[in-house]
């Protein structure tokens, strides 16, 4: 009998803000987070916007400065809302039971601004010219052994790697090993810092990104008949999974329940979605499946909602085939128009928006939903906040490569 | 204390940033008092030899023990 797996903390560092108070505050107040880059000299590049963390990012505050020169931006992000997240658990660290206590982190691309000043000293200067530091501060799977260093977390301990899907695949598979009883406690989510002049150049070459430069905040429109591709932005999202029992044994406050994860993959493009929306529609399903839950029941869709032009026909699709007749019924909304496409910590954000419209009963919008698009025709809460009460939500993330996770949370 | 000695403790600061720097003196251990472990002393080892244009082999480093056997070495190698 698999075990039931509660949320009991959240933590967020994203172009919104730091915290998960002024995030919540800005999604639900359908603020745009997204600006003109400033990180590198993008002049060159035909996107020239992204959802930047800016000054009220101060890792400082809650790293070591010798920690903090050993960590790349990805790292840093995950720390800060890490710490956030454990904070509002109240779990102390290190635990009690250090091998029961779990670290999934997923990321898509992990340290790739460090990559990308190692290659260039190295072109420069020869072999030589790399860093002591360049590793550990590039590979993926060391953002959840510094947490692990951090925290005491020994359990299981491991990256995930899905490009859009991480966060959510991290999230899912970390409730599974809760779920299977291999750990009472994770610390899971996602992690992205990767507005560099490499990864921009290389989302503009697959034709991925938004290029209305001159109107950032508008530039992320999710099933607007006037998108032009999504808005690359950066961040972390962390939660702290535990298992029922562990939760109430100790008091904790739950913010609610994970019910079902469901996972396929298209099997059909390197990065166009299937048209027809299987892959996407199974993952939904699935979720649903496991928790037992009609479509019906669900109140609120996190969609994936990209800005691109396939992804928002897909998954209006997906949700068509899945819902039928309630399609029309459910709030659907992409927080990616007021947040920007944080990759591979989309996922985790998004996991706990889900979260706080189930806690707060507000839908967040879909913002810059001017212009109605004949193939995406549902409800997608254009522009302003809806109150709604609702017992369950689901969260999707879809990825190049064809991964398609979906993760459905009840209200506690 | 001469410019090289300063320069040297500066660098060496930049690493050890939780070391208080008025601790870093010329007859300080590296490992035993500042608490240097072995990716502090190579990533020393990559600032020292990008500012003073020199290379430090694993076996010159086994003989450097304090802030000024460092200053001693750049001296050595101009």
């Amino acid at each position: 009998m698999p075990r039931r797996v509660v949320v009991t903390g959240m933590g967020i560092v994203s172009c919104m803000g730091s915290g998960l108070g002024a995030n919540w505050e800005g999604v639900t107040s359908g603020r745009s987070g997204i600006g003109p880059i400033t990180l590198f000299d993008a002049s060159g590049h035909q996107t020239r916007i992204a959802g930047e963390v800016r000054g009220c990012f101060d890792p400082k505050e809650y790293i070591p400065l010798k920690q903090l020169r050993r960590m790349d931006r990805y790292q840093q992000f995950a720390m800060v809302a890490a710490c956030e997240a454990m904070e509002d658990s109240g779990l102390p660290y290190p635990p009690a039971n250090p091998f029961r206590s779990a670290v999934v982190i997923g990321s898509g691309m992990g340290g790739l601004q460090t990559i990308e000043d190692g290659a260039k000293i190295v072109n420069e200067r020869g072999p030589k010219g790399a860093k002591p530091l360049l590793i550990p501060m590039a590979v993926i799977n060391l953002c959840a052994g510094i947490l692990s260093i951090k925290f005491g977390f020994k359990g299981p301990n491991f990256g995930v790697v899905n490009a859009c899907t991480s966060g959510t695949s991290a999230i899912g598979e970390a409730y599974r090993l809760l779920a299977e009883g291999r750990a009472d406690v994770a610390l899971t989510g996602g992690t992205e810092a990767v507005i560099t002049p490499l990864s921009v150049a290389g989302f503009n070459a697959l034709r991925a990104l938004s290029t209305r430069n001159e109107e950032p905040e508008q530039a992320s429109r999710p099933f607007d008949a006037e998108r032009d591709g999504f808005v690359i932005s950066e961040g972390a999202g962390i939660l702290i999974l535990e298992s029922l029992e562990h939760a109430t044994a100790r008091g904790a406050a739950i913010h609610a329940e994970i019910v079902g994860y469901g996972a396929t993959d298209d099997g059909f493009h390197y990065v166009m979605p299937d048209p027809s929306a299987e892959g996407a529609f199974q993952a939904m399903r699935l979720a649903l499946e496991e928790a037992c839950v009609e479509p019906r029941q669900v109140g609120y869709i996190n969609a994936h909602g990209t800005s691109t032009d396939l992804n928002d026909k897909m998954e209006t699709l997906a949700i068509r085939r899945l819902f039928g007749k309630e399609a029309e019924k459910v709030a659907i909304s992409s927080t990616k128009s007021m947040t920007g496409h944080l990759i591979g910590a989309a996922g985790a954000v998004e996991a706990i928006f889900s979260i706080m419209a189930l806690k707060t009963g507000t839908i967040p919008p879909t913002i810059n939903l001017k212009t109605s698009d004949p193939e995406c025709d549902l409800d997608y809460t254009p522009n302003h906040s809806v109150s709604r009460d609702t017992e369950y939500a689901l969260s999707n993330s879809f990825a190049f490569g064809g991964q398609n996770a979906s993760l459905l949370f009840r209200r506690s | 204390m001469d410019d090289l000695e300063k320069k040297v403790i500066d660098l060496i600061s930049e690493v050890l940033v939780d070391v208080n720097k008025e601790n870093i003196q010329l007859d300080s251990k590296i490992v035993e008092d500042l608490g240097a472990e072995s990716l502090d002393i190579y990533d020393m080892i990559a600032l020292l030899e990008d500012e003073f244009n020199l290379e430090i082999t694993d076996e010159e480093v086994e003989k450097i023990q304090t802030v000024r056997d460092v200053a001693n070495f750049i001296r050595a190698n101009p």
